[in-house]
């Protein structure tokens, strides 16, 4: 391919053409992604409306220059932006049209350049810019494209094909950027429309216009992947998120930061942008009455737009259900322990109630689990025999339909959820639960908390013992050599998975050597040591 | 006159088979950076696991381009005036659009009909095979129409993956996304409902996950085709055909391999069972 060395008004017209059509073939998708309380209602669609402005008014630049159509196109931009991520991506091409201005084409470095400006630009216009949105993806793709012009080629098509490549790696960190979008599971939604916009220039660069026609663009992966699964959210408590309001003033000697810093007063989320004759304005707020009336003596208003954001919550909340297999069925499953907690969460129990052997929850606290969670049929998962009796009192409490799976331990626990099948009806499920919780067998080792004599055993104060399946059988001084004593008493030869949970009081180190030992002996295990953090038993472990 | 069977690679039906059959098959194309393979054509599997170890970025998978399926439609048009494609279900991949649009653009005179599968892999390809079959022994392109109709919901599949990693990075992890960030190793068992990957089960060991294939397909009561096929565990897949084999003696079941194109959206280690027929 001949190296393309500059671009003019022309290129940056049609490569950002490409980039709207390209951007509206999954701004639906990227709908879906909005996680409130984020800010914005729909993303996809507001970047999408936003780009249509910008390339409507990039056709009536004065000339074909570079300098030229890209300020068309800010101003396009500017007065076409919808929501938080339109007015951000309007601060882009704003940056963008002032790198350039002045000239009639552009080299690869220019190019990069201008990326950077946009980027510092799109910071500006923030009082309190948050990383883990579109920002770190403008700021992380023009650093990768300003050093991929620096240091590896000046042609146009590799210098934004590292810009792509960097910008998809930026959207799917921003989950560990942003708690909200690691607790959704979902990237940043305009993050990816700003990917997906970048994607589209690289296609039109490459003139693959049989790709931007019949292929979609890809939602980006999130890094981190789904443990909160969406029956919980559609739990979630009703917080009226108000009106998002959005207009432009124009009027004469117009003072943008100025205005910013009056309106936090007067919501959320507020993003003032502009010059001193046309400001863009989009502010969170329970009351949008005050806030028009605050700026209707600056000037006039403009494509005034204000929308109830309780009402588009519950929208995407019935956009979620559609992304999940319908999951009528929620588990409650009781556990203590934060790494057991996230086991169990990330195998799809829809709430957790801590507690355990020697935190038996009461029968309020599993009824008010059980009235928390979206549906109207729960499987109770007590994991501990002394926990399963208060379960069963559930059912007499509420009208929801409980099943309680009786499991008494932590692996018979999450062999059940293991086996909760999503086709399947609850009764089923019920069944194929307890099937599954009997094929299991659990150890378990904690500390004695007096000396005794038991099932034959002299046991001292603080010296490790051994459970098999609820029964007292060993006694020693390390919890190490109990977990392999207890073990011994199997045929582990037929046995095809092990898995060792292990406390707070034990450390990585000595539990994966105890998982090792079992490797090396029998060839055929899959052993696998995972942190439980369970309080008082130093070892938890599956064997099926 | 014959009507012609067509189909994108993505349904694996094995080449000798589709030889056989008279099927022609679209192939799609898998691109290492600039590197482009022609889905089982310029690559078979093994060759693609190979790369797939070395290469470093991801590689991409394309449909053919418009002109390649219009000139296959307008050589077939050369034979017989009545062709059935029979597509990769349109939620995965823009195969159907394609097969759509490039009937518009044929110069030759001919009637075309095209399906959604909604369904990948063996699924698709037995569905294809059922078609093409029928087609041999002379039924005409209603009838086949309405075959094809019917087998769509006679059709299901189970595959456990390695990972889901690949069906993630590839934007098809569908619902199965309910399966994602399992903090135990297990193995995912998915199929595919309404045109989409299903999450279905999870197995603690590759053994158990086996042994779910097994069982889903003995589920089934009456088996018109069956297949068993894999990525990169060809012994896996024989032991797995071989117990099937003495459970449905006469059946006769396909051993196929999943395509390049297939295998970069479920990577290494996929093991799969592909039945049409009638449960309970």
């Amino acid at each position: 391919m001949t190296p393309t060395k500059s671009i003019d008004g022309q290129d940056l017209r049609e490569m950002f053409a490409a980039a709207a059509s390209w951007l509206e073939k999954s701004s639906a998708d990227i709908d879906a992604l909005n996680v409130f309380p984020v800010p914005d209602g729909d993303t996809g669609t507001n970047m999408l409306l936003t780009m249509r402005s910008t390339v409507e008014e990039s056709q009536l630049a004065a000339d074909h220059s570079v300098s030229s159509v890209a300020k068309a196109m800010s101003k396009g931009a500017l007065v076409g932006a919808r929501g938080n991520s339109g007015v951000i991506l309007s601060q882009i091409f704003s940056g963008l049209s002032q790198a350039v201005d002045g000239k009639d084409a552009i080299t690869g470095k220019e190019l990069a350049d201008a990326l950077a400006k946009a980027s510092t630009v799109a910071y500006a216009g923030l009082s309190n810019p948050v990383e883990g949105t579109i920002l770190t993806v403008i700021r992380e793709a023009s650093e990768a494209a300003q050093a991929h012009a620096a240091t590896v080629s000046d042609d146009i098509v590799s210098i934004v094909e590292a810009t792509v490549n960097a910008a998809k790696e930026s959207v799917a960190k921003t989950p560990t950027l942003l708690p909200v979008l690691m607790e959704a599971g979902v990237v940043d939604a305009g993050g990816q429309g700003l990917y997906t916009i970048l994607e589209g220039v690289l296609h039109y660069l490459k003139g693959e216009m049989e790709q931007l026609k019949l292929r979609r663009p890809w939602m980006v992966a999130s890094s981190i992947p789904l443990t909160a699964k969406a029956p919980q959210m559609v739990g979630a408590e009703e917080v009226p998120y108000g009106y998002c309001t959005n207009f432009v003033i124009k009027g004469e000697g117009l003072n943008p930061d100025k205005l910013r810093k009056r309106l936090e007063k007067r919501g959320q989320s507020v993003i003032v942008v502009g010059d001193d004759s046309a400001v863009r304005v989009h502010i969170h707020t329970l009351d949008p009455g005050d806030v028009v009336s605050y700026v209707v003596p600056l000037g006039t208003l403009h494509q005034i737009n204000i929308r109830n954001m309780d009402e588009q919550y519950r929208d995407f909340i019935e956009m979620q259900k559609e992304r999940m297999p319908a999951v009528e069925v929620a588990i409650v499953a009781v556990v203590v322990g934060e790494g057991l907690a996230n086991v169990f969460t990330s195998l799809g129990a829809t709430f957790i109630v801590p507690g355990g052997q020697t935190m038996n929850p009461s029968t309020k606290d599993l009824l008010q689990a059980v009235e928390a969670v979206v549906s109207e049929k729960v499987i109770i998962l007590p994991n501990n025999k002394n926990i399963v009796l208060t379960a069963n009192q559930v059912q007499s409490l509420t009208k929801k339909t409980i099943e309680v799976v009786p499991t008494t331990t932590i692996p018979q626990g999450v062999a059940a959820l293991l086996a909760f099948d999503y086709e399947a009806d609850m009764e089923t499920n019920a069944q194929n639960m307890n099937k599954a919780k009997a094929a299991v067998k659990s150890v378990e080792v904690t500390r004695a908390v007096r000396s005794t004599s038991l099932g034959g055993l002299d046991i001292k104060k603080k010296q490790a013992i051994g459970f098999l399946n609820g029964d007292l059988v060993a006694v020693g001084d390390k919890p190490d050599a109990v977990v392999q004593d207890v073990l011994a008493r199997l045929n582990l030869d037929e046995v095809e998975v092990i898995t060792i949970y292990y406390g707070d009081d034990t450390t990585s180190a000595e539990a994966e050597e105890v998982g090792d030992a079992l490797d090396k002996q029998h060839s055929q295990l899959q052993v696998e040591v995972v942190q439980g953090g369970q309080p008082y038993y130093n070892y938890i472990v599956s064997v099926e | 006159m014959t009507v012609k069977i067509v189909t994108d690679s993505l349904g694996d039906i094995p080449s000798d088979v589709a030889q056989e059959l008279g099927i022609t098959i679209i192939p799609l194309t898998v691109h290492f950076g600039e590197e482009v393979y022609r889905d089982g054509v310029d690559l078979t599997t093994e060759q693609f696991y190979q790369k797939l170890l070395k290469s470093k970025a991801l590689p991409t998978t394309q449909i053919a381009s418009l002109g390649v399926f219009v000139q296959t439609y307008d050589k077939l048009a050369e034979e017989s005036d009545e062709i059935l494609v029979i597509a990769n279900s349109q939620k995965m991949s823009a195969s159907h659009e394609a097969m759509v649009e490039a009937v518009g653009k044929m110069k030759r005179p001919c009637r075309v009909e095209v399906i959604d599968s909604q369904w990948t892999v063996m699924a698709q390809g037995l569905i294809v095979i059922a078609a093409a079959k029928a087609a041999k022994k002379g039924a005409g392109i209603d009838e086949l129409a309405a075959l094809t109709e019917k087998n769509i919901s006679r059709a299901d599949v189970r595959m456990a993956f390695e990972t889901l990693n690949y069906l993630e990075e590839g934007g098809r992890i569908g619902k199965a996304r309910a399966f994602l960030g399992s903090r135990l190793k297990v193995t995912p068992i998915l199929g595919i409902r309404e045109g989409e990957t299903f999450p279905f089960s999870r197995e603690h060991s590759r053994a158990r996950a086996i042994d779910h294939l097994y069982y889903f397909a003995t589920s089934f009561s009456h088996i018109d085709e069956m297949a068993v096929e894999h990525a990169t565990t060809p012994k896996e897949a024989d032991a797995l055909a071989k117990r099937l084999k003495s459970q449905f003696p006469k059946t006769h079941i396909y051993r196929t391999m999943v395509s390049p194109v297939i295998g970069a959206h479920v990577g290494p280690r996929v093991l799969g069972v592909a039945v049409l027929g009638d449960r309970g």
